[in-house]
């Protein structure tokens, strides 16, 4: 691929690569690697991905390639066997900055991170937390971000992070890398309000008997990709991602996500719940790798979206490589209208349509989010 | 001609196909209709238009109900003034909670009624009494509407939503069907029990048994989109001895 096509990296070679970094030991040498990876790689488009999602490559074409800060904030301090570092840790600890890429080794937004990543957060997680960690991330001003985060749980941890994305401009493009070791169980809720183009790589490694359950409430002001991937390092794990997806008009809103069963015993469940306005285009590629030395291995893909308006898309994708017999796989996908036969049922107990349509909506998201969960403040109220 | 329910000349097709064909019912306030017919007869397609179910269209007749054009009122209007279906078939609503959608449809149907909403824990109070003579669990009710409900269990939700609403107009299509012995005498005696002479009630079934539980005024025989005899109790006792033979070979 050439370059020059995804002009934010236009104006950068290999030549003046080691001056865009401050401080002298930056981890030129990992970057570089990273960079001649991306540039043979390239940027996400449709050529290269032959799918639905948002051709990056094109979209932050018209963007300047400025780098800038991004806040990053732990809203709850001092919290009792936390311990937060930054960009440091992975100065002094080199084989951790590119291990992702073992996994990952053909991902450009993962060696866009990683060439120009200047800031990161790594949060480990020693003792079993009894309230949730509350991360914000924004930035207000134009330019590109390359925020990475990195949590580490150790064993046999109880422990719940909730993560809020709002504001920003340009283009955000994150690392999250979830380390769960043996015994541990996270909760994870993530808020996405970005008004920014927002690409997140969600990367969570599983240790033995180690568990990871996301609920995502996504409501993009601008296009969006969240893709995750989960890799099951040890038996007896489980994931449970589920997505509400309601993006504000003419926005986009991407999911992928890939569930790598490496080990035995393991279990994945994926879910998507989509509400589409005018003008919003929504894709759920959702991937379950089950390789052959593994057994007894459970997942489930589920995908339902409503589409509210004539000009909005849904594109699902469910996948299912499968190299081992002893497997329940489940996959369903349900995209359409409201159910005229529901709006019925609702009106003729004397709702109106309005409400009927309302009170639907609402189930829609329910299936995920639960009336005591604090997801609900985020929502738009006609949805509470 | 009363004032409470009045079916003149109505024909109604789906897809260019006669459904209902120019039948004519009175219903007076207090009284019990029983409609009873061979399958694909257009006994449930008469009690959707008259719920105001979209998909029908209507080529000649009129509705009145309490003095009021009954077609040229939304399935929600219908509802708040005091008709009430009970689905054959009642579809499941993931996502949304038995017991909050029974509050927001009493809500409503108060409102209309010109009354506040109900307090939580008097609503609490009679939905727990309602359900109890229905034999429904009280977990039954924070379930999802319909959600993994058996035929029987939909049968005695629609049941408990009718004695909530307490409408005017109750149309039961095939309400006895799918409950098992011990269920229907409770939802049958139940809905016997608010018989009054301010409601009426529309009951389409296909068995007798119902009708000896609740008795009603005047049975029909509804053949081909049209009552093609009227009488009391004893027709649906006919009925059940001979089938529809007679009626059909007088069509």
């Amino acid at each position: 691929m050439d370059m020059r096509d995804s002009l934010m990296l236009s104006n950068l070679t290999l030549d003046n690569f080691d001056k865009s970094f401050k401080g002298s030991n930056s981890l030129v040498e990992e970057r570089k690697n990273a960079f001649l990876n991306l540039k043979k790689i390239g940027i996400p488009n449709k050529r290269i991905e032959n799918w639905k999602y948002m051709d990056l490559a094109k979209i932050t074409k018209g963007i300047e390639f400025k780098p800038r800060g991004i806040n990053f904030e732990l809203l709850n301090k001092n919290l009792k066997g936390i311990v937060v570092r930054d960009f440091e840790y992975f100065i002094e600890n080199k084989d951790q900055y590119s291990k992702l890429t073992k996994y990952l080794d053909n991902e450009g937004v993962v060696y866009l991170n990683l060439s120009y990543a200047q800031e990161a957060s790594v949060i480990e997680i020693k003792e079993s937390q009894s309230e949730p960690l509350l991360i914000n991330i924004s930035c207000n001003e134009d330019g590109v971000s390359f925020p990475r985060i990195k949590i580490d749980v150790f064993p046999n941890i109880e422990a719940e992070v909730h993560l809020f994305y709002d504001g920003g401009k340009g283009f955000i493009n994150q690392l999250t890398e979830i380390n769960i070791q043996k015994n541990s169980n996270l909760r994870v809720q993530r808020v996405n309000k970005s008004s920014a183009i927002h690409s997140e790589t969600f990367l969570s490694y599983l240790g033995l008997n180690s568990n990871i359950s996301l609920v995502n409430l996504s409501m993009p002001k601008n296009k969006s990709r969240f893709q995750v991937y989960n890799i099951f390092l040890d038996q007896h794990s489980c994931t449970d991602f589920k997505s509400v997806s309601i993006p504000y008009e003419d926005c986009q809103d991407d999911f992928l996500i890939q569930n790598l069963h490496m080990s035995s015993n393991c279990e994945s469940n994926v879910g998507l719940r989509a509400i589409l306005n005018k003008g919003t285009v929504c894709s759920f590629q959702a991937l379950v790798d089950i390789d052959l030395n593994t057994s007894s291995s459970k997942a489930i893909q589920d995908c339902k979206a409503i589409l509210l308006h004539e000009d909005a898309s849904m594109n699902a994708k469910p996948e299912m490589k499968i190299f081992n017999d002893d497997v329940v796989c489940k996959h369903g996908t349900t995209i359409g209208c409201l159910d005229k036969e529901q709006l019925f049922y609702l009106q003729s107990r004397g709702l109106s349509p309005v409400s009927a349509e309302k009170i639907l909506l609402q189930g829609v998201i329910k299936n995920y989010i639960s009336e005591d969960s604090s997801l609900n403040n985020f929502l738009p109220k006609v949805y509470q | 001609m009363n004032n409470f329910l009045n079916i003149q000349s109505l024909s109604a097709k789906v897809e260019d196909k006669l459904i209902i064909n120019n039948l004519n019912l009175n219903v007076d306030k207090g009284e019990v209709h029983a409609i009873m017919g061979p399958n694909g007869s257009g006994k449930s397609t008469l009690s959707n238009v008259l719920a105001g179910k979209d998909g029908y269209e209507i080529t000649s007749g009129i509705i009145n109900f309490c003095g009021e054009d009954l077609m040229s009122l939304k399935p929600n209007e219908r509802s708040n003034r005091g008709i009430f279906l009970a689905f054959q078939y009642p579809v499941e609503i993931p996502g949304v909670t038995n017991i909050n959608f029974i509050k927001t449809a009493l809500d409503s149907n108060r409102k209309h009624r010109g009354l506040d909403p109900l307090k939580p824990g008097d609503f609490l109070k009679l939905i727990k009494e309602k359900s109890k003579i229905l034999g429904i669990p009280e977990d039954r009710l924070k379930r999802q509407l319909n959600v993994g409900f058996s035929g029987g269990e939909k049968k005695r939700n629609e049941a408990l939503q009718l004695l909530m609403l307490d409408p005017s107009l109750a149309i039961l299509d095939e309400t006895d069907s799918g409950l098992d012995v011990d269920a229907f005498k409770i939802v049958a005696d139940s809905i016997n029990s608010r018989r009054n002479n301010d409601s009426s009630m529309l009951i389409i079934t296909h068995y007798q048994r119902l009708l000896e539980r609740i008795e009603p005024d005047f049975v029909h025989v509804f053949i081909n989109g049209s009552i093609i005899e009227s009488g009391g109790p004893e027709l649906a006792s006919e009925i059940e001895s001979n089938g529809y033979e007679r009626f059909t070979d007088v069509k």
